[in-house]
């Protein structure tokens, strides 16, 4: 956009405080307070946000890759010797249950022991910024562990046990199997029929059918569809544009999660990137929205509160680093909108599977709703 | 150091309840520990497995007043946490699970938690959800539900969570009759709110205009009424069908129009779609193999069948006739119109006078613009055309961080209108000048136009769809009807902005003057290379 320079220089008072942020995602990695201690069964997510923020900042030098990636490996839940838990496999959110140390199989059959279906997203994530090759990542068991997890209105629970059950866990399911490039994991039809029965009165996605709206939601199902390559078959013509519509009105300033509620930071990353994905991003008021997640930015600490003069965390200060990113921000790579890991991360996993296909033949199916 | 303490303590606690849980104990002391950190850590979902293990084991030991007992106190302990975090997804998840297994449950207690957790906060969606679970499981009578949501809506009718709980029950308790017997059958697999199985019958829909109407003159800057308003008003979708389907003798093919993006399977005959890029597309052509149809002293009868949809089409080829085509209007379908449009006309006309009347008293409100324009496309979108326009014009003005978005509505409706012009006129004639054109849409009814005119717009790229336009020629030697993008605000500056012209087989006359790509060196060279068939180029 032409008009973004003198933009810039209006705004120059809230500028970006790069290495701050750098140094904030640097310090997660390292320790975090104890208040963040009711997370620790969601830590592998917290480092994703640290790892992908620093991606996102290309400042991934800071960190020890092979280290975090031992790490990782240690979180997979592998089949034992007679492949009896296979229905339990896939990444946990780190070792609070008390498994011992491994990150070779065969796996320790543990009756508590399960991956949560966002652990193992947000694993594989991770993985692939480090530049892994997903060499070690027993494929079929995380498959076949993800498969259990579906119930039969189409939504997955998190882990086998059960748990609540809706579409944000359909979202890492269709991550994982996009990923893995193998759809055997889940069953798209009926992942399809629950996202469009969580379509609203008002042209949005709630949790499931008969559920308020919400850009969280609509962020999952508009990205899962685009994962699956079914956006057009799934939803007619004009339940875009009205979904289009919803979203847009979504900013005040930077961009509310539900119409009457305050803006939040995160939001410009989900509803941002659903405007992306529904190529309807550009008709956003770039300016309105950058003034708005920079003034939840810590100046001290660094990373981003979701309001200003708030607490910065992970999460916030993760997806602020995306918002800025949609909208073009220097400095910052761009990050893919539906797998939520920079552009850079996704080519790395482009040559990969090209590697799997064996002679890189083009991605056909279900890249083509994908073209950013 | 506290602090510090306080860690220790959790982290001793938790490894006592991991050992436990491995040991398979399933004790009181067990419920003890997982009580004190799910106190402070609700979310721990491992932990709330465990105490229903617990809770499990101890229905299998304990008669019914006991477990009775065990559950309310759980219900009480839920209650605690609640107060703490009422967001927690694991301390809802896990009442419901108490409610369920409750040998007697108190619903009437549970309901009551719901109204008071909402009072607090009318936006918690845990609540609202749970509060669903109770109705549902407890059977309380929609109607029952539907005047609390009058009451929530009448004390504060900013309360969008309540707008959107009527919004599911209304249908249940006065659902809209099937249209046609067709219809009674399978309800489509996927249902969603916007189908015509969720809607409301007329009668009730009159009563809650009035109510919505009351909401918005109440406080017009408020979206919940408004955005429950268009629900109201919007009608179901159309049925999908063959839309348009073109033969023509010279180039021995078809070309059929959808109404919505498919992804064809070629069966018997070989599909492709318009353009490579898209796996999916709403037009879609067939090459016949030669010599079937090239002799103009042959008819030939063609059947298109959409065998996933039951629906075919069929288009006669004449003796004498190099082309044929067969076509559904857009103004027999109301293509255009049915984005709002509820039964009768006279509905839609006083709903249009009361809106009105609020923007004479609240001239900036853009949700009272935005809802007139809609009004009046649903009535009459040519005959509204000009006020449309106007009102588009103050609605950038006042909502002007969306401005780039009404410029692209704008243009979409201004297209529609075109479309239906064109057919009180010539169909295969297509011109929009001078409209502030931002975005080119519903290309995929233009598949037979000859002639385009886009002239004085402010497109800026020619989008990749425009390989629908299959027909697009310009009749050599006749007529001096020219199709050209001339766009006097020099937008059209790069080889790139005109790739998709290149799918346009026909194309042989183009004018790209007062475009800033005619600057470029080589201009001419380039653009023949890109674009062989046009002999008539205009630089």
């Amino acid at each position: 956009m032409a008009e973004e320079e003198n933009q810039f220089e209006e705004c120059e008072q809230i500028d970006f405080l790069k290495d701050r942020h750098v140094r904030f995602f640097q310090r997660t990695l390292q320790v975090l307070p104890e208040r963040y201690a009711s997370l620790e069964t969601t830590r592998l997510t917290i480092l994703f946000f640290a790892l992908s923020g620093l991606d996102v900042l290309d400042a991934l030098d800071v960190v020890d890759s092979d280290v975090l990636i031992e790490w990782i490996y240690s979180q997979q839940v592998l089949p034992t010797q007679d492949k009896s838990n296979l229905n339990r496999c896939g990444f946990r959110g780190s070792s609070h249950i008390g498994i011992p140390y491994s990150t070779k199989g065969p796996g320790v059959l543990h009756p508590y022991d399960s991956g949560h279906v966002a652990m193992t997203y947000t694993g594989l994530c991770s993985l692939l910024i480090l530049g892994d090759d997903l060499s070690r990542v027993n494929k079929e068991a995380v498959l076949a562990g993800l498969k259990v997890l579906q119930l039969e209105d189409g939504s997955f629970y998190a882990v086998p046990e059960g748990s609540e059950n809706d579409i944000r866990f359909i979202y890492c399911a269709a991550s994982i199997c996009y990923m893995l490039d193998d759809w055997s994991g889940m069953d798209i039809q009926k992942a399809i029929e629950y996202i469009r029965g969580s379509l609203s009165y008002d042209n949005a996605f709630g949790q499931g059918a008969g559920k308020e709206c919400h850009g969280g939601w609509t962020y999952c199902a508009i990205a899962s569809l685009c994962l699956m390559g079914r956006l057009e078959e799934a939803l007619s013509q004009r339940e875009l544009n009205r979904i289009r519509r919803w979203c847009i009105m979504r900013q005040q300033s930077g961009f509310q999660g539900r119409p009457n509620k305050p803006v939040d930071t995160c939001y410009s990353f989900w509803v941002g990137a659903t405007l992306e994905l529904l190529d309807a991003f550009q008709f956003t008021n770039f300016e309105k929205n950058r003034s708005f997640i920079l003034s939840t930015q810590d100046r001290l600490v660094g990373g981003f509160a979701k309001w200003p003069d708030s607490h910065p965390d992970p999460l916030h200060a993760y997806l602020g680093l995306c918002g800025l990113s949609l909208i073009g921000e220097p400095d910052l790579r761009k990050v893919h909108p539906a797998l939520n890991i920079t552009q850079r991360a996704f080519q790395h996993l482009q040559q990969l599977q090209q590697t799997w296909r064996g002679n890189g033949g083009s991605c056909i199916g279900q890249q083509d709703d994908l073209q950013h | 150091k506290e602090r510090e303490k306080k860690l220790q303590i959790y982290v001793a606690a938790r490894d006592a309840c991991f050992t436990k849980r491995k040991d398979g104990v399933f004790d009181d002391e067990a419920l003890q520990l997982t009580q004190q950190l799910l106190s402070s850590n609700p979310d721990f979902a491992t932990l709330w497995n465990y105490r229903r293990e617990i809770l499990l084991h101890l229905e299998t030991v304990r008669n019914q007043d006991e477990v009775q007992k065990i559950y309310e106190a759980e219900l009480s302990f839920l209650e605690s946490c609640l107060k703490v975090n009422p967001k927690s997804y694991g301390s809802w998840h896990h009442r419901g699970w108490v409610s369920a297994r409750l040998p007697r449950p108190d619903w009437a207690r549970e309901l009551s938690l719901c109204d008071r957790c909402l009072s607090l906060d009318d936006r918690n969606f845990h609540c609202w959800d749970y509060r669903r679970m109770v109705v549902k499981m407890s059977g309380v009578p929609v109607k029952q539900e539907l005047d609390f949501t009058d009451r929530l809506i009448g004390s504060n009718f900013s309360n969008y969570s309540s707008w959107h709980y009527r919004s599911t029950l209304l249908p249940l308790l006065h659902p809209q009759a099937p249209d046609t017997p067709s219809q009674c059958g399978n309800p489509p697999p996927s249902a969603s709110p916007q189908t015509h199985f969720h809607r409301v019958c007329e009668e009730q829909l009159l009563k809650e205009y009035e109510l919505v109407q009351n909401a918005f003159f109440t406080d017009p800057n408020d979206q919940s009424a408004w955005f429950y308003y268009r629900w109201l008003l919007g009608r179901a979708e159309r049925d999908e069908m063959i839309s348009c389907v073109y033969v023509s003798r010279e180039e021995e093919r078809v070309a059929v129009a959808f109404s919505r993006p498919v992804n064809a399977q070629s069966v018997g005959v070989e599909w492709q779609s318009v353009h490579p890029h898209f796996k999916n597309s709403p037009v879609w052509i067939c090459s016949l193999p030669p010599g079937t149809i090239s002799d103009v002293a042959n008819e030939h009868n063609l059947t298109v069948h959409w065998t996933e949809k039951h629906s075919h089409r069929d288009c006669a080829l004449y003796t004498g006739r190099s082309e044929s085509w067969c076509r559904d209007t857009a103004t027999d379908l109301e293509l255009f119109r049915s984005e709002l449009s509820v039964e009768k006309t006279s509905v839609l006309q006083s709903e249009l006078q009361s809106v009105r009347q609020l923007q004479e008293l609240e001239p900036l409100n853009k949700w009272c613009l935005l809802t007139i324009i809609l009004l009046m496309r649903a009535l009459d979108p040519l005959g509204y055309e000009k006020e449309t326009l106007a009102h588009f014009q103050t609605l950038k003005d006042v909502d002007s961080m969306r401005s780039a978005y009404y410029s692209d509505l704008c243009s979409k409706f201004m297209i529609e209108n075109t479309i239906l012009k064109m057919e009180y006129a010539e169909v295969r004639v297509f011109s929009i000048s001078d409209r502030k054109l931002t975005t080119l849409c519903h290309l995929d009814q233009l598949l037979l136009v000859t002639h385009i005119n886009l002239s004085s717009n402010q497109l800026q790229q020619l989008p990749p769809q425009f390989a629908m336009l299959q027909c697009l020629e310009v009749r050599i030697g006749t007529l001096f009807f020219l199709l050209f993008f001339i766009n006097l605000n020099s937008e059209i500056s790069t080889l790139a902005d005109l790739q998709p012209l290149a799918s346009c087989p026909k194309l042989k006359r183009l004018d790209l003057r007062g475009n800033p790509i005619t600057q470029t060196t080589n201009a001419e060279a380039e653009l023949a290379g890109l674009l062989p068939s046009v002999t008539d180029l205009l630089l």
